[in-house]
């Protein structure tokens, strides 16, 4: 049965400490995680301003945010592709087909996940948060970070969903990276190549990474979440 | 006395409705006032208003003898005015550093912080509570840190929006007794209430919403 086989194998590769295939994954994760923290901080910021003031086009900062979420990974790439080629206006930075690439494109994609997901979690906050914040002094700063705080939940949410969303992408790091083997192969191009090659054991060996990261990433979220719970008292 | 805040004509309407359209009204320093009227006469509208979390329209705005503009609120008011809702929140953190939120905010030195936070939770009586959890706080225990965290504050004007109205029994005996020491020592205290004994408190003067007017006064 070829898909036990494979599974099997993909354990095997698992196990024995497959040298380029934990570099597939190290690739995945630094990328993903750089571009997740270069998008977070201007991403939350943004999100808590556009839910906490009224200005003028908000609905359409709103619309674009939200919109932009369905935006599919390959066309952040091809745009991303045309401003780093040589003809590009970014081509003097020489980061295509490289790990730089890679980050600025995860960024891009993590960048509309945490905005939308900040901006829901301050809209649901309790305006009176914001305003015994205000009423005490604190500056426009500190109340920022006084309701970020309190819907912290939802803030992680966000950084998780974003990471969800850069870590399993496949159009952008292709065609930004390049998936060279070694530099810029992440799990998802690495998948695609193995797949189309009919070397199934690479591709689910990394395809069980994924889902543990997945796991272990929500898993986290659940516990620090179960823990402020059980400390104010309720189920 | 000397008038802490002097206001004409203040207006607010949601569309066609007034709210309340009063032709002036005084605040003198150091004073205690009870806010009463009916149920959405525009009590905590007009408190919001005096405290810069709504907006509403005024001719003038003369603030312990300076010209000001009610929109945009002025800084100086904001760090000389406390509101305190009705229902109050705590922040996710321990009950001394909710007292002592104002003071960080001010850049006030450590060790003050901690001596005043220390002084209004005697005062409050919720030293038992330091370490406590906030959220885990019942609703009279919440009243009485809210005072606190605005007391530490030692505002100009402090506004009160009904702090026993969603108390009973021991709770809200325990909030109308913390109240006649907020008032007096520089800080004039705005109440908006319907509760017969905090409005019978000794020293506290009337004001009434009705039909949008601030109709009597017993100053």
């Amino acid at each position: 049965m070829p898909l036990l086989d494979a599974t099997l194998a993909a354990f095997g590769l698992l196990f024995a400490g497959d040298a380029a295939l934990w570099r597939i994954v190290w690739v995945s994760l630094k990328t993903s995680v750089a571009g997740l923290l270069l998008a977070a901080p201007p991403a939350v910021v943004l999100g808590y301003l556009v839910a906490s003031h009224r200005f003028r086009g908000r609905r359409l900062v709103i619309w674009l945010t939200q919109a932009s979420l369905s935006l599919p990974t390959v066309l952040i790439g091809l745009l991303l592709y045309l401003m780093l080629s040589r003809q590009g206006p970014l081509g003097s930075l020489h980061w295509l087909f490289s790990q730089s690439g890679i980050v600025a494109g995860q960024c891009l994609i993590a960048i509309p996940v945490l905005l939308a997901f900040t901006l829901a979690a301050v809209q649901a906050a309790d305006p009176r948060y914001a305003e015994t914040a205000i009423g005490h002094g604190a500056s426009p700063w500190r109340t920022m970070t006084t309701v970020l705080y309190e819907v912290r939940f939802g803030v992680m949410a966000a950084v998780i969903s974003g990471f969800g969303r850069v870590i399993s992408e496949v159009g952008c790091a292709l065609m930004v990276g390049g998936n060279i083997a070694g530099e810029t192969r992440t799990i998802t191009t690495a998948i695609a190549l193995e797949t189309s090659k009919g070397e199934f054991a690479q591709g689910i060996a990394l395809g069980i990474v994924l889902v543990a990261v997945a796991l272990a990433m929500n898993g986290a979220l659940m516990l620090v979440q179960g823990d402020a719970h059980s400390a104010r008292g309720r189920p | 006395m000397n008038a802490l805040l002097m206001i004409g004509r203040l207006r607010k309407a949601h569309g066609e409705r007034v709210i309340y359209d009063i032709a002036d009204f005084t605040l003198d320093e150091s004073s205690a006032y009870v806010l009463t009227g009916m149920n959405g006469a525009g009590k905590t509208t007009l408190l919001r208003t005096l405290a810069g979390l709504e907006k509403s329209e005024a001719t003038s705005l003369l603030y312990r003898g300076d010209l000001l503009q009610l929109a945009p609120y002025p800084q100086r008011l904001r760090s000389e005015v406390v509101y305190v809702h009705q229902d109050p929140v705590m922040f996710s953190t321990s009950v001394a550093a909710n007292i002592g939120y104002g003071l960080v905010s001010r850049g006030m030195a450590r060790d003050d912080i901690a001596r005043r936070v220390e002084m209004a939770m005697v005062w409050a009586g919720v030293i038992h509570l330091r370490k406590a959890n906030p959220a885990s706080l019942s609703g009279g225990e919440k009243q009485r840190i809210a005072l606190a965290r605005a007391k530490v504050m030692e505002p100009k004007l402090l506004l009160l929006d009904e702090p026993t109205a969603n108390l009973d029994g021991a709770a809200r005996e325990q909030v109308i007794a913390l109240i006649p020491a907020l008032t007096g020592a520089g800080t004039t205290v705005v109440m908006a209430c319907h509760d017969r004994d905090l409005i019978g408190l000794p020293g506290m003067r009337r004001l009434k919403l009705r039909d949008g007017d601030l109709i009597y006064r017993f100053n």
